[in-house]
């Protein structure tokens, strides 16, 4: 029996879709070349033949690639930007900062002790960090998702699950070092370190955590579609 | 035999028509238009998809994987709402259109 996907995926080559959008067409057309085949079969037909009378429906792969691609696209790239994008960047940005106010609000709320170790002074920041933190996998995760449901790119998927740490990233890259000139209340000499720090505790982290989620989602789901592929072959 | 510029027209119709009785996938959805319109129109792989998913993009029809009794997996297509509302004046506009054309050709042969 004939590998129809593998007959679809070599001829619709130029298809420039995001790799599970791609899978999805490459299936549907192969389902459908494999069934007339057998519709043939069953008519009398030789396996050469029937084959050959399947493939004849599409003369030219390359138009039909165009086509579908445009099809599936071209009316719509603002929809679809929308899907695979901003929607899922604005909601995995909204759910995390509302997060973030939820804990500092209904959260273990912190209380200012006098200075006697470094950990007395990380401590109340600590109750409202690490539960926002531990609670990023699950809107990384989210994010991923959605993005991978309305078909976007593996780009489009990681950019909109480290969106929310987007906005921390554009402050320590301009609004930091910009008070920093201009505010002569600020000791200059502390600002690298806070500088690090910060970029650390709000970006490098959030966005691993964020990621960790994503990556988790992005494995499962390429997983489900590994499978799919060879159950419909 | 229906020329290709007025298949090319009634195609959307068509497919919608087909799905408001019930979600099909797209190789069934091609064999039951060419049953009821006893083959006057014929859609080919080439032709079906890249309509299907226009019509798809823009909200008419839906599509979803399932599997079938033989474990084979399909993509069913079901009309949605924006799909029957289209439907309605769409079949209003064609059957007027066919009235129109046959008042004319009855002129015409007297």
């Amino acid at each position: 029996m004939r590998d129809w996907e593998a007959v679809v995926e070599r001829r619709l080559k130029g298809l420039a879709l995001g790799p599970a959008e791609s899978a999805e067409v490459i299936a549907e057309l192969a389902a459908h070349l494999a069934e007339t085949c057998e519709e043939l079969r069953r008519q009398g037909m030789t396996e050469e033949e029937a084959e050959q009378r399947s493939l004849a429906q599409v003369e030219d792969w390359q138009k039909l690639s165009r086509l579908i691609q445009s099809a599936r696209t071209k009316e719509n790239v603002m929809t679809n930007r929308v899907k695979q994008f901003w929607l899922p960047s604005l909601l995995t940005l909204f759910l995390s900062m509302s997060l973030l106010m939820l804990v500092q609000f209904f959260g273990p709320n912190p209380w200012v002790i006098a200075r006697k170790s470094a950990w007395s002074l990380i401590a109340p920041v600590a109750v409202i960090y690490l539960p926002w933190l531990f609670s990023l996998p699950l809107i990384g995760a989210m994010g991923a998702y959605l993005s991978n449901r309305a078909g976007g790119s593996r780009r489009a998927m990681l950019s909109s699950i480290v969106f929310p740490v987007l906005p921390y990233f554009a402050f320590f890259l301009v609004a930091l070092p910009v008070t920093a000139i201009f505010n002569d209340r600020l000791g200059h000499s502390i600002m690298f370190l806070a500088l690090f720090v910060g970029l650390l505790a709000w970006v490098v982290a959030p966005a691993a955590a964020l990621l960790t989620g994503g990556a988790l989602v992005q494995l499962f789901l390429s997983r489900r579609l590994d499978a799919r592929r060879i159950a419909s072959s | 035999m229906i020329g290709p510029g007025i298949k090319r027209g009634t195609a959307e119709l068509a497919v919608l028509s087909v799905l408001e009785d019930g979600p099909l996938h797209g190789y069934e959805l091609a064999r039951r238009i060419e049953q009821q319109t006893k083959g006057a129109l014929r859609f080919t792989l080439a032709a079906l998809y890249p309509m299907l998913y226009r019509m798809e993009q823009r909200g008419w029809i839906r599509g979803s994987w399932e599997t079938s009794q033989q474990g084979r997996r399909r993509r069913c297509y079901r009309l949605t709402a924006a799909g029957k509302t289209k439907l309605s004046p769409l079949r209003k506009e064609w059957s007027e259109l066919f009235s129109a054309l046959r008042r004319l050709t009855k002129v015409s042969h007297a």
